[in-house]
């Protein structure tokens, strides 16, 4: 109860919804953080997935890299990211990339190759061309999968940018870092507490989206 | 690249690594225990009663997607700032992945095996543990390897907090501005869990083989 | 004996699988059930064993009802085998084996004994035993399923399409292995397939279910055959039943003549007077040992020479005079150019050719006769 109460305490206080320092201010910086860092490595990750799926080759590179980027501690690797290229936003955010490329590739691959080898063979017989394999019938019956891949490397981004706090970056991380540095364990709470909503609201928010996008696959 | 690297510091700090190399194990291979005995009999009554299945995987799916610095800092209220703060959190984790491979495993026993064993007289617990069990050993151990993995490089965030092993090299590293030592620590977690991960294929290799893969 | 007494079987949502079922299934002989798919026969099958429980009526196993014995108890002195085999896979082939004997409890070295000798009943090599199922082809494994079904040698034995997975070569060996089994064991074997040539090959007793779980005909399988009851059995066991029933006439009935059999070594004029002796255009020749080499037309022969250096059209296959049926000396005649079958002994030796016409008037005759007798029956 102590947490909560701590939390309550913390949160009521106007002060805190003001100024760079305030809630609202590191809740949008941790949003924005992660939302770039998703969309960048989705824009990189999903077409290399889609590529490997669907040809088959270096498929040992999407399927390696999962169990590579899991043995990777974060926190050593952001900070030698950043003691090679200083503090600041690109460094960290090049680092949050890295670690969320294997997920979604590892799924979207895996999305594609569970796709039903008769169902694309009989779409090859009926004429199709390897483009229209791809776009009309892998990826549309790999969504589920591929949304599954996404969910995972937003949760792993709000995580590790969190602890990306650490090493300067803004975010919600800063109250549990800097809670720490003074001794403030209202902040230190509150700050916790935040990050762990942040990181059930975005996961709520993705299955979500896979129940509704996979209602419309059946519904097909 | 090798201008970075003080060879020296590492060449002499031998000891240090080795103290941290068994912190870090203590702390990493517990949990995975920790996880594997809660999450066989929960598998288990997952099975037994498919309704509970549901709600548990959305349960440890929540609590997966918890930012592990938040769960050791909101676990400093109770267990201070001791090895059990780390320790619970990685054991929930380890949770959320065994319990699927286990429920998974024990539904991957072929009908026709399950058929045929019932037909022989195969029942209730014997048919448990003497048939479905043994066969979901390579899927509960493939989640297995992952836990294990994930958790040797998870335990080092729990140096924010003092408590992460190898990852005390990360801190200290970090606030020397040495990146020698961090290297040093990321070497020794990527090291530990390729070995932790070939130690159990090869288990698994022992205890399966019956198993085409 | 395995009795169903007015068996019915109704799921919760509806359908009924099994309609008032009746039959007396005899000790010691192979009893089949066959039929479309949805004809209830597989779930007829399990209703023995209690891995399926009948809605109404009961299944007696010499006369007491199935459902006052403990299941487990039950299923361990009935042997079951099943399309995919189902062997545990963490398990070696003899331990496989072995397993209903572990289960009872008996000593390990026993039951492995047990075991390996089965694995040699079925023709299978010892190398196999400790090896594991995903090493074995799909025909070793179902005969790894048979031994197991033996191990532990109970009465009763239930077979739920074991064959249908393999491919037809090994299907028929594996077929002609179960006749040879039962020869040596009389077991009681309730085998369920939907294929009625596999029934007709395998049944002493075949029962037809049709589609909704009701018993068409139960019958052996001569009498399947010769009087199918209603349209449905007869559309069901196939256009040529006819000639299929002809398997069930043994060929030893036919008068098989011997003059038109002629030596390698004899001359060309000695074979001309043979074949005007016998009335016939067509010789066959045949080696020293009595072999059959070929047929020989007797207007071609020319002026000179011995038989044996001629040209001869091919015999097709012989049949074996003693042991084989009507149908196969059938096939033999019709593959031959002169319209005789060549019937041999057990060693391969000629022992007489007889003509595609008697034949037939023998198959009308014993057809006739079984008409007659099955006449007096009913």
């Amino acid at each position: 109860m102590t947490i909560f109460e701590l939390t309550w305490r913390w949160m009521s206080d106007p002060e805190q919804w003001q100024g760079p320092d305030g809630i609202p201010a590191r809740l949008i910086e941790h949003l924005w953080y992660s939302a770039l860092a998703l969309a960048i490595a989705a824009a990189i990750a999903l077409p290399l997935g889609l590529f490997i799926g669907h040809t088959r080759r270096a498929a040992f590179l999407a399927v390696n890299s999962a169990n590579a980027a899991r043995a990777l501690p974060t926190l050593g690797l952001l900070m030698l990211v950043v003691l090679a290229a200083g503090v600041g936003l690109l460094p960290v955010l090049v680092a949050l990339i890295a670690l969320a490329i294997p997920p979604i590739l590892v799924n979207t691959y895996a999305g594609i190759r569970a796709v039903d080898a008769d169902v694309v063979d009989a779409s090859k017989g009926v004429g199709m061309t390897g483009m229209q394999v791809l776009t009309k019938v892998e990826m549309p019956l790999a969504v589920p999968l591929i949304l599954l891949g996404l969910r995972t490397a937003a949760i792993q981004i709000v995580s590790t940018a969190t602890i990306a706090a650490y090493v300067s970056l803004g975010g919600l991380g800063r109250f549990i870092v800097d809670g720490l540095a003074r001794r403030d364990y209202e902040l230190v709470a509150g700050g916790a507490v935040l990050v762990a909503l942040l990181a059930v609201v975005t996961q709520a928010a993705f299955v979500l989206l896979q129940r509704t996008t996979s209602a419309k696959v059946r519904g097909t | 690249m090798s201008d970075w690297l003080d060879w020296d510091w590492l060449a002499s700090h031998g000891e240090l690594f080795a103290a941290l190399t068994g912190d870090h194990l203590y702390l990493s291979i517990l949990p995975v225990i920790g996880g594997l005995l809660i999450s066989l009999p929960l598998g288990l009554a997952c099975v037994r009663w498919p309704r509970i299945y549901p709600p548990v995987l959305g349960t440890t799916s929540v609590l997966y997607a918890l930012p592990s610095l938040a769960l050791f800092v909101l676990l400093i209220d109770f267990t201070g700032f001791e090895p059990l703060t780390v320790m619970i959190p990685l054991t929930i984790y380890t949770l959320s992945v065994l319990v699927p491979n286990v429920v998974d495993g024990l539904r991957s026993v072929p009908d026709p095996v399950r058929q045929a064993a019932t037909a022989m007289g195969f029942a209730g617990i014997r048919r448990l543990l003497q048939v479905e069990l043994p066969i979901a050993v390579p899927v509960i151990m493939a989640g297995l390897r992952v836990a294990t993995v994930a958790n040797i490089s998870l335990v080092s965030v729990g140096a924010i907090i003092g408590i992460g092993g190898l990852g005390q090299l990360f801190t200290e590293g970090f606030q020397r501005g040495f990146p020698t030592e961090i290297a040093a620590g990321v070497a020794l977690i990527v090291a530990l869990a390729v070995a932790a991960d070939a130690l159990l294929v090869i288990v698994q290799r022992v205890l399966t083989p019956w198993s085409r893969a | 004996m395995i009795t169903f007494e007015n068996v019915t079987k109704r799921f919760p949502d509806g359908t009924v699988a099994v309609d008032d079922l009746s039959l007396q299934m005899p000790d010691g002989r192979i009893t089949v059930l066959v039929g479309p798919s949805g004809c209830g026969k597989t779930t007829s099958l399990r209703m023995i064993n209690r891995m399926v429980e009948p809605t109404g009526g009961a299944v007696l196993l010499d006369g007491v009802d199935v459902r006052t014995v403990d299941p487990p108890a039950l299923r361990r002195g009935i042997g079951y085998v099943i399309q995919h085999a189902g062997l545990l896979p963490h398990r070696t082939i003899v331990d496989n084996i072995a397993t209903v004997p572990y289960l009872l409890g008996w000593d390990k070295r026993r039951a492995r004994d047990r075991a390996m000798e089965l694995l040699e009943l079925l023709g299978l090599p010892a190398t196999v035993a400790r090896r594991y199922p995903y090493q074995l082809s799909g025909g070793q494994q179902q005969r790894v399923g048979v031994a197991r079904a033996l191990a532990a040698d109970p009465p009763v034995i239930l077979m739920d399409e074991p064959f249908s997975a393999v491919d037809p070569i090994v299907r028929k060996s594996l077929q002609d292995e179960l006749l040879r089994l039962q020869g040596g064991l009389g077991k009681t074997i309730v085998f369920v397939t939907h294929d009625i040539d596999e029934a007709i090959k395998l049944g002493d007793q075949i029962a037809i279910l049709r589609q909704g779980g009701k018993l068409a005909q139960f019958d052996r399988p001569e009498q399947l055959l010769a009087t199918p009851h209603d349209a449905f059995v007869e559309s069901f066991i196939g256009v040529d039943r006819g000639i299929r029933r002809l398997s069930f006439f043994p060929a030893e009935e036919l008068e098989l003549r011997d003059d038109t059999v002629v030596p390698a070594a004899a001359t060309v004029d000695a074979a001309r007077q043979a074949a005007r002796a016998a009335g016939e255009s067509w010789l066959l020749v045949v080696d020293g040992e009595r072999r059959p080499l070929g047929w020989l037309l007797a207007d071609a022969l020319p002026a000179a020479g011995h038989v044996g250096e001629l040209d001869l059209a091919p015999y097709g296959h012989p049949f074996q005079a003693h042991s084989d049926s009507l149908r196969a000396a059938l096939d033999s005649a019709v593959l031959s150019p002169a319209g005789r079958a060549v019937g041999v002994d057990q060693d391969g030796g000629v022992v007489g050719t007889v003509s595609q016409a008697e034949i037939g008037e023998v198959a009308r005759g014993r057809a006739g006769a079984q008409a007659e007798r099955s006449e007096a029956d009913a």
